[in-house]
């Protein structure tokens, strides 16, 4: 099988046009902002990197840490002990995500199972994904490649190949060390579009998801859209979210407002991570998800939430984890 | 500071006049020190071995000198390793106008090294890129890994000078490669992406991976070390660069005779850390290494 470019133009006019703004002005870059959106996340961090022990281990802060020290510092604590568990979600997610550059880079995916496998292959699986797949019952892994293959159909017919005069570039790493790199703010961006800005922002974020939309997707964009701003001085004017399975793209403008509320976020899971470093009883806050949670057998708190010690992470994880994305 | 002014920075840091000089006589010395150095632990090598040493090898001492002994000298090719390579050939292209973007001018690269490959192997005509066999080997999924990292490599480095302003850069170039003198079986190998002239000193840009660490002056010191050595002191690099595009950080490194001699000095340790390793990954091959042979209670092999 072969994908190539087929019909859906509109769809593909549409999608660029609204990762595009529809043609509003661009905001003007303030040369200052980086620097005080830098200096007020140190000054917030200063006591909590005090705290930490001196073997100068460095406290990193990407999507995923944010997110799970922000639901419950227990839950963070008990997934990093859990072994990593393979889902099928996390499977699909990984190779999608694999077929969306492909499709970036080239414009052609040949065949979606083939080619997803051949990347992690020589990128090295560090997620075990073709471990994971190649130990898949047949009904499963029939199942996962019909829903691969759905994905990569959805992305040729809906995603133009960018012009390579907007300098896309996929899986960028972006890293912002604080407090002289005590603390790393982290992340890898699906896509970016746009040269760096000069007087105007410029940039464009983009990251897909082949799971059903979620709330802290909105975070997770935020987020980058702080780390763009603090690593190279200018926000990206726009971030997105591209939904591979049904196609939606939740695109919108980045403001001061967008990048101080990210920061506040941020701050208040790299101080909360900051104390799980340093050693501190991590605190405790009952949640919907504590029915998965890992760390469930001890942890009194969650156990009167969810009415059992029994964690749902105990039952096969590919048909029930709803954390995967 | 907006990236204009980030890019500004950085090309007038590359071109500003060389304000350092080194002396011949101080070139010298650490030249000489250097040898001396290197020659004693080149001997304690075990025999018929040859130690290479490069950027990274020289961090990794530093850094964490456990993983010196699991370490080994065999090269696997990668498409992390592999972006460099086509990145700065890309980026070439795209200075001198051969190419119009990043993504044009690595897909002609890569096009490139498998025409060279094609022919290297049938007729031996042409030397390939050393890339081209492994990536002509690889399946379209493998193939479009390598091109988006480039791709990726190449947009960053190409967004972080202003080019115009360089005069005659050489991009990539060839690596620096200096044999420490006498029977010591020690090479240093250095690179730059970027060289280019100011007045008669070459000013050098190094495109570093991740964030600026505390042993910086190290990593900016090394290449401009190994350019330095066995040429005469007017020719010595007046200051090496360094862009760390995935934090957006930048460091210049002025080169003088004193961070000449500090570089010297942690390449000194990061050899010797290499050279222990070695031995003792020898000893553990043949069984001599700590608890490798039954001991008695009172310490004396039983």
């Amino acid at each position: 099988m072969r994908l190539g470019a087929r019909a859906g133009v509109l769809e593909r006019d549409g999608l660029l046009r609204r990762l595009r703004g529809d043609g509003a002005a661009r905001p003007a870059v303030d040369p200052g902002l980086a620097g005080g959106l830098r200096d007020w996340l140190e000054d917030g961090l200063v006591e909590s990197v005090a705290a930490l022990p001196g073997d100068g281990e460095v406290v990193r802060v990407n999507k995923e840490s944010l997110n799970q020290v922000l639901v419950c510092e227990a839950h963070l604590v008990a997934s990093r002990r859990a072994p990593r568990v393979g889902t099928v979600e996390l499977a699909r997610g990984s190779m999608v995500d694999a077929l969306f550059r492909q499709w970036v880079t080239t414009g052609v995916i040949d065949d979606p199972w083939v080619d997803a496998l051949a990347a992690f292959d020589v990128e090295g699986d560090r997620d075990g994904v073709v471990a994971f797949v190649a130990g898949l019952s047949p009904a499963l892994r029939g199942r996962l490649m019909t829903e691969v293959a759905d994905h990569a159909a959805n992305i040729v017919d809906r995603w133009p190949v960018p012009s390579p005069a907007w300098l896309p570039r996929t899986q960028e790493r972006l890293e912002v060390p604080l407090c002289g790199g005590r603390v790393v703010l982290a992340g890898v961006v699906d896509l970016m579009l746009g040269s760096p800005a000069q007087d105007r922002a410029s940039v464009c974020l983009v990251e897909l998801k082949s799971g059903a939309r979620r709330l802290e997707h909105r975070g997770d964009l935020h987020f980058y859209a702080l780390l763009e701003a603090l690593r190279s001085g200018a926000p990206p004017f726009r971030i997105a979210t591209y939904y591979s399975g049904t196609g939606e793209l939740d695109a919108e403008p980045v403001g001061e407002d967008t990048l101080v509320s990210a920061l506040s976020r941020s701050l208040d899971g790299a101080i909360r991570l900051c104390r799980v470093a340093a050693g501190t009883e991590p605190a405790r806050h009952p949640n919907p998800l504590c029915a998965w949670c890992a760390g469930l057998p001890g942890c009194a708190p969650g156990q009167r939430r969810v009415g059992t010690d029994v964690p749902l992470a105990s039952a096969p994880r590919a048909e029930t984890d709803p954390g995967s994305a | 500071m907006s990236v204009a002014a980030r890019v500004a920075w950085l090309t007038d840091a590359l071109v500003a006049p060389a304000t350092e000089d080194v002396s011949p006589s101080g070139l010298a010395q650490v030249q000489s020190d250097l040898v001396r150095d290197l020659q004693a632990l080149g001997a304690e090598l075990p025999e018929g071995e040859r130690l290479e040493m490069d950027a990274f090898k020289v961090l990794l001492a530093h850094r964490h000198p456990d993983r010196c002994m699991s370490s080994g000298d065999t090269f696997v090719a990668s498409p992390r390793l592999c972006r460099r390579a086509v990145g700065v050939a890309a980026v070439n292209r795209c200075v001198r106008r051969l190419s119009g973007a990043p993504g044009v001018a690595v897909a002609e690269v890569l096009a490139e090294g498998l025409e060279d490959a094609a022919v290297a192997t049938g007729t031996g005509a042409v030397r390939a890129p050393w890339w081209a066999e492994w990536y002509a080997g690889l399946p379209s999924g493998g193939r479009a890994v390598v091109r988006a990292e480039a791709i990726t490599w190449a947009t960053q480095l190409l967004s972080a000078v202003d080019w115009p302003r360089i005069s005659k850069p050489v991009i990539g170039g060839r690596q620096d490669r200096w044999q420490c003198p006498g029977a010591a079986p020690v090479v240093l190998k250095g690179r730059a992406e970027v060289r280019s002239l100011v007045g008669r000193r070459p000013a050098l840009l190094v495109v570093a991976t991740g964030r600026c660490q505390a042993d910086w002056r190290v990593e900016l010191g090394y290449p401009g070390l190994v350019a330095a050595l066995g040429r005469d002191a007017q020719a010595v690099p007046c200051r090496v660069v360094g862009v760390w595009p995935q934090s957006g950080q930048v460091r210049v490194l002025h080169l003088d005779t004193a961070a000449l001699r500090a570089t010297a000095s942690a390449v000194v340790a990061a050899v010797a850390t290499w050279v222990d390793s070695r031995i003792e990954v020898e000893r553990a091959a043949f069984g001599q290494g700590p608890g490798s042979e039954p001991v008695a209670v009172d310490g004396v092999p039983a």
